[in-house]
């Protein structure tokens, strides 16, 4: 009994211990953010502000259009998660029920693209974009994160319709729905959760990127998003770690919430088409 | 079972008219935003072309594109540090993924939190990740020179991102934080797989700890080791935003990676034919790559 007492300290420790190590940069940003900027060089460091400044995240969003940024990268996230589901749902059934000429080949091309540089699909998507005079505007953004996100969409929607008994749209048949009907009014309620996973995943996906925003919208100010405009804030001369800090933790935190919801579903975003 | 319809789901050869239906608009959406442009970058890859535009003419096929490549020691020196930095940050990825997992997958009060909280970083977007350490690693009043002079590693506080070495390091230190709860929750994932039969049995064997993990748990999670060991390397070897905000790729391109120099070949200087050339170099590597460290058909990547 002694021992495993013992066992159970140690294993507590270490695992405070780990994680406090791990998650201590996350922590930093946080310190650096409510110090006030003076205390932000002095050293040794302080690991607690004698006066949080609460303010500066209220500060950093009157004096930096924040909003703006956030509110660009939401209207990116959500045009490009609705355009993807869209087709990924179909896809992503139609490759789970049934056996179409060239589908298998179609579902593999799907999951080498996830394999595609960005670096890559940049340059023939700006002479693409330049052509349709698109660069600048959000439109861009919007098709160029469907790429990220209809590879993962797919097969994590092919993998979750695969969970769903057959019986259920069988059942709904012999009750008179067409193939489509049952596929509308049965199969898709039944997946609510597994379609709300994978869009906020889509979500996730298009919200982290930078690469793509930095080609296309770096010359128009008022369709930067969020990540674009944290590392124009981190390219001023004088670095204002405290205002950037900030800034960044609004930026994560939609983010970081969706990570709460989905951390059981993670496994399956990650892996989607890893398994058979 | 026969609907009106002639479809029957639970028959094993199903074709029918919706199946191909349901795929139109994705094949139509793949086809116009990922294999058209696709297309386009090979075919820019074999022209002399400065910044792309659709609607001029081609201009003539030529292989010069390819051929600078090869002899052109930027190339060669970014290959060279692709490779180090996949080898590098994969391990690190890899030895601190799989011990974070072995420790949160013991069974304690408030488990489903230290999970929740060991794989944190996976949120942070890449963006952000580079703001904390470029920060932490600031040459006049960040954290870590303070640190590593307390400690003894280092006399006078270094200027990081001045030293090839130094900015290095920082790179591979930001990559693995942000990389290794990838392998957090895919190795918990895999150890959740394992029957507790397993253990209760060599339990009975009286096999010890390590005995334990280096019989059972090691080889059972064999499969899953292998696929993540590859996106892992995958996501090093293609990543952009982490080294192009960090560091830019100097200096003196110790951080230039190969999808730095594509980038800065394209946007920087306008080659857009020769960025292009160094891309489909990237993803054929890539593929290979894939393929041989899998060994098996690329429908199990």
């Amino acid at each position: 009994m002694k021992r495993s007492t013992l066992h159970q300290t140690t294993l507590y420790a270490a695992v405070f211990l780990v994680c406090a190590f791990l998650i201590f940069p996350i922590y930093w940003l946080f310190i650096t953010a409510i110090s006030p900027p003076d205390q932000l060089r002095v050293l040794p460091p302080r690991f607690w502000p004698e006066i949080p400044r609460w303010e500066v995240f209220g500060q950093v969003i009157r004096e930096r259009p924040i909003l703006l940024w956030l509110g660009n990268s939401a209207l990116a996230a959500i045009g490009s998660v609705i355009l993807s589901m869209t087709v990924s749902v179909l896809a992503g059934y139609s490759l789970s029920r049934f056996r179409v000429r060239g589908g298998q080949s179609l579902g593999l091309f799907i999951l080498t693209a996830k394999m595609l540089p960005a670096t890559l699909l940049v340059i023939p998507l700006f002479g693409i974009f330049r052509t349709m005079d698109l660069i600048g505007s959000l439109w861009s953004i919007i098709l160029a994160h469907a790429t990220l996100i209809i590879p993962f969409t797919t097969w994590m929607l092919k993998g979750y319709f695969d969970t769903i008994p057959r019986e259920l749209e069988q059942a709904a048949m012999v009750d008179g729905c067409s193939p489509l009907g049952a596929m509308v009014r049965v199969i898709l309620p039944v997946s609510a959760p597994g379609l709300a996973a994978t869009a906020l995943y889509g979500f996730v996906l298009s919200w982290s990127d930078y690469a793509y925003a930095r080609t296309f919208l770096t010359n128009a100010q008022t369709n930067w998003t969020a990540n674009l405009g944290i590392t124009t804030m981190k390219g001023e001369y004088i670095s204002n770690w405290g205002d950037i800090s900030a800034a960044s933790i609004l930026i994560a935190l939609p983010v970081l919430i969706i990570y709460l919801f989905l951390e059981r579903y993670l496994v399956g975003g990650l892996t989607a088409g890893a398994e058979k | 079972m026969k609907s009106g319809f002639g479809l029957d789901l639970a028959r094993p050869s199903r074709r029918h008219w919706l199946g191909y239906l349901l795929l139109a608009p994705a094949v139509l959406l793949i086809g116009l935003i990922i294999i058209y442009p696709l297309i386009v970058s090979v075919d820019i890859s074999f022209q002399n072309v400065n910044i792309a535009r659709l609607d001029q003419p081609r201009r003539p096929f030529t292989t010069a594109n390819y051929e600078r490549l090869f002899s052109s020691p930027d190339f060669w020196n970014a290959s060279w540090i692709t490779l180090k930095l996949v080898v590098i940050v994969s391990l690190f990825c890899f030895l601190l993924g799989l011990g974070t997992a072995l420790l949160v997958n013991n069974k304690f009060k408030g488990q489903a939190f230290a999970r929740l909280l060991v794989a944190l970083p996976w949120a942070v977007p890449e963006v952000i990740a580079v703001v904390i350490f470029a920060w932490m690693f600031d040459s006049s009043f960040g954290l870590m020179n303070w640190v590593f002079i307390k400690l003894g590693f280092i006399d006078t506080t270094v200027n990081w991102f001045s030293s090839p070495v130094a900015a290095f390091a920082v790179v591979c230190v930001t990559m693995i934080w942000k990389g290794y709860p990838f392998v957090s929750i895919m190795m918990l994932a895999g150890l959740q797989s394992i029957p507790d039969d397993f253990y209760n049995a060599a339990r009975v064997d009286g096999a010890n700890a390590w005995q334990r993990l280096v019989n059972i748990t090691i080889p059972s999670l064999m499969p899953v080791l292998g696929v993540t060991l590859i996106l892992v390397m995958l996501w090093v070897f293609r990543d952009f935003s982490i080294i192009y905000v960090m560091t830019g790729g100097g200096p003196l391109k110790a951080t230039q990676t190969l999808s730095i120099m594509t980038y800065e070949q394209a946007f920087g200087f306008f080659k857009m034919g020769y960025a292009s050339a160094i891309g489909v170099v990237t993803l054929i590597v890539c593929v290979i790559a894939s393929r041989l460290m899998i060994g098996r058909a690329p429908d199990n990547i």
